[in-house]
């Protein structure tokens, strides 16, 4: 699994620009979906086709990142951030484009930089060097990262939403059900859910679960939460975007309780999933949401156990051939 | 082209209230209309114009309403407070004519330099302190000639000067719906065949973000959108060159992104293939800001594949929008080429 999980994760996609991991994935999926398409925005949709209830997993392939705005005389490189960029953890680290080239992101200020104020050093010396590597509108990504620390944890990124996507592509591979399973890998969902909107318009289920990260109650970290690191998976209540369906939610719960399935409550005080334009896309939708606890999210470290992914894999699969 | 250019802008059309611009649009294509497949007007006052053609369905727009004022009360003395219709900086404002619906006329009221104090001067005024002077001396006068939720735009003429620049109020968009006009003309007049089931969208209500796009491409169901705009620039002196956006006269703004869209990689790369072959001046651009219809109308239903094709505009939702024709051709060269070639081919 952990294999997977960083092949996915070194294939780096920023919004709108989801071609390669499109592809890592559809491979890995290909012998076991009955169907697959890739809308007009760029979704790929797996279908397990069942006479029961039509069910939509949305895990988005997209990760935050930059894209080139501008080459300055000197060779630096202007960016304008895609998606929610910490301008502070994005400073010194390294970056790398789409086209592989390295670089460093570089404030432009001494006080805590704002996004405005990053632009990536690649080592040119003029522009006309630098326009041999990049043009405007190639992206750049913090550089990918995994590695194992104590307590089967794993720093790196990007967890957001590689572990999601690897869950479903996971219950995919051994899920055996009655139900109509729809499993999609959305587009643009960093910035602002934009993807899994016509793909939830398209499929009409009627329920939908997304997979996503969430934040935790760090260790004197900046967020009060009760979800922890290494406590399982969640089964979100709320978060600011969705107030999912409480008789799934229960649902959700009560199949996770069966099972043994390590699981925690989630209210999220911030942010929000592809669970917000799914519930009000078409005619509206029952939305839950399985989500993987993560540390320092959006920075260019992330945090998470593997355990809590182990569950939501099992929770995933669980409902798949349950609900 | 420039001539009906000159015409919409001059229409009365802020959001909401687009009814003389959409007339104005249907006199200019009056005697094509008979031609087209279908022409609907919808619940939002979309007007949608189904040419057909062959290939996969494609949704040309761009939007009817202007950015405005909207009565909100009469003072005792007979001058009205108001509101924006869309975003508009109160520097812009002081002293500017005014017009509404009805035709009256009036004047942004605005202290004279000499009269302002030390704290005043270099202040931008706050809209809630602004007022239109209409010449009543009353509220019962002023009664007379508006009301409250009355609309009013600026006054402005069209001019053209310097090497092919053009100002007027409202060339966002009608420089989109001029296009629109002359394509729906050249198909008509030329016998073109479109490579797309080529559908045209006047929409409504862009500029409040509430958009009119959004019933129209519900409706159409595209899998291509073109998006006509005017775009946004800083080429002023005093701007550095990396938040310029882009430059008046450097041709058809092909965008990558803007903050409420990435667009279609594979279409705008098509496109600017397109302009490159057709030697048409383009260039993408260089800060990302702003957002438009496109934003709705790529995720409405199903989803579409879209690309907005814009002028640069400098001094833009003022009385004083300038553009370069230059650009105003390239647009809609590009955007004629797009109707006349095959839809891109994907894998």
């Amino acid at each position: 699994m952990t294999e997977l999980l960083k092949k996915l994760m070194f294939t780096p996609s920023v919004s709108g620009r989801e071609d390669k991991i499109r592809e890592v994935i559809r491979k890995e999926i290909e012998p076991y979906a009955t169907e697959i398409t890739v809308d007009r925005m760029g979704n790929l949709i797996a279908r397990k086709k069942g006479n029961g209830k039509k069910i939509m997993f949305c895990a988005h392939m997209d990760e935050i990142g930059f894209f080139v705005t501008h080459i300055s005389s000197n060779g630096d490189i202007k960016v304008s951030p895609v998606g929610g960029i910490n301008a502070i953890s994005a400073a010194y680290s390294e970056v790398i484009s789409e086209k592989g080239v390295g670089g460093i992101i570089v404030p432009s200020t001494k006080d805590a930089p704002k996004c405005e104020d990053l632009y990536i050093d690649i080592g040119a010396k003029t522009k006309k060097q630098a326009e041999k590597k990049v043009e405007i509108g190639d992206f750049f990504v913090c550089a990918p990262k995994f590695k194992r620390l104590l307590n089967n944890r794993y720093i790196g990124r990007p967890f957001d939403d590689r572990v999601g996507c690897l869950a479903l592509i996971e219950a995919i591979k051994s899920v055996s059900s009655e139900n109509d399973l729809y499993f999609v890998f959305s587009v643009q969902e960093e910035v602002g859910g934009r993807g899994a909107k016509p793909a939830t318009f398209g499929i009409e289920p009627e329920i939908g679960i997304a997979l996503d990260v969430t934040a935790v109650g760090e260790k004197g970290g900046p967020n009060d939460m009760d979800v922890l690191i290494g406590k399982g998976c969640t089964v979100k209540i709320k978060d600011p975007s969705t107030i999912c369906n409480p008789a799934l939610v229960k649902e959700m719960r009560a199949i996770a309780d069966k099972e043994g399935i390590k699981y925690q409550n989630e209210m999220l005080p911030f942010g929000g999933t592809d669970a917000s334009p799914m519930q009000i896309a078409g005619k509206g939708v029952r939305v839950g949401v399985i989500s993987i606890p993560s540390a320092h999210i959006h920075s260019s470290c992330e945090m998470i156990d593997i355990n809590d992914l182990k569950e939501a894999v099992k929770l995933t699969i669980a409902l798949a051939s349950k609900l | 082209m420039k001539e009906i250019l000159k015409r919409l802008s001059l229409a009365f059309g802020p959001s909401g209230c687009e009814d003389a611009v959409k007339e104005a649009i249907k006199k200019e294509i009056d005697a094509f209309l008979p031609k087209a497949k279908d022409v609907t007007e919808d619940q939002m006052g979309n007007l949608i114009i189904h040419i057909g053609g062959n290939g996969p369905k494609l949704m040309i727009s761009a939007h009817m309403d202007e950015v405005g004022f909207m009565v909100t009360g009469i003072t005792k003395g007979g001058a009205l407070k108001f509101g924006t219709v869309g975003g508009i900086d109160p520097l812009c404002l002081g002293a500017k004519r005014v017009v509404s619906e009805s035709g009256v006329k009036g004047a942004i009221k605005a202290k004279p330099i000499h009269l302002l104090s030390k704290e005043e001067r270099g202040q931008a005024p706050k809209i809630k302190n602004l007022l239109i002077d209409i010449g009543a001396n009353s509220k019962k006068e002023a009664e007379a000639l508006t009301f409250v939720g009355d609309y009013f735009t600026f006054d402005s003429d069209y001019i053209e000067y310097g090497e092919g620049l053009i100002k007027c109020k409202a060339l966002d968009d009608r420089l989109g719906c001029a296009i629109m006009c002359q394509l729906i003309k050249d198909i008509y007049e030329n016998n073109i065949v479109p490579c797309y089931d080529l559908y045209f969208a006047f929409t409504t209500r862009e500029e409040i973000g509430y958009s009119g796009a959004y019933g129209a491409s519900m409706r159409v169901r595209p899998e291509y959108a073109v998006i006509i705009e005017s775009k946004a620039v800083a080429d002023i002196e005093g701007v550095s060159e990396d938040k310029e956006v882009c430059r008046l006269g450097d041709g058809v703004i092909i965008s990558f992104a803007d903050r409420g869209t990435i667009y279609d990689r594979d279409f705008v790369r098509h496109i600017k293939s397109l302009a490159d072959k057709n030697e048409i001046k383009n260039q993408t651009n260089r800060y990302i800001s702003g957002g438009n219809d496109s934003m709705h109308i790529q995720k409405n239903a199903e989803g579409a594949k879209v690309s907005t094709l814009s002028c640069a505009s400098r001094y833009i939702h003022s009385q004083s929008d300038v553009i370069h024709v230059d650009d105003f051709y390239a647009t809609y060269k590009t955007v004629l080429e797009i109707i006349k070639s095959e839809a891109p081919v994907k894998e």
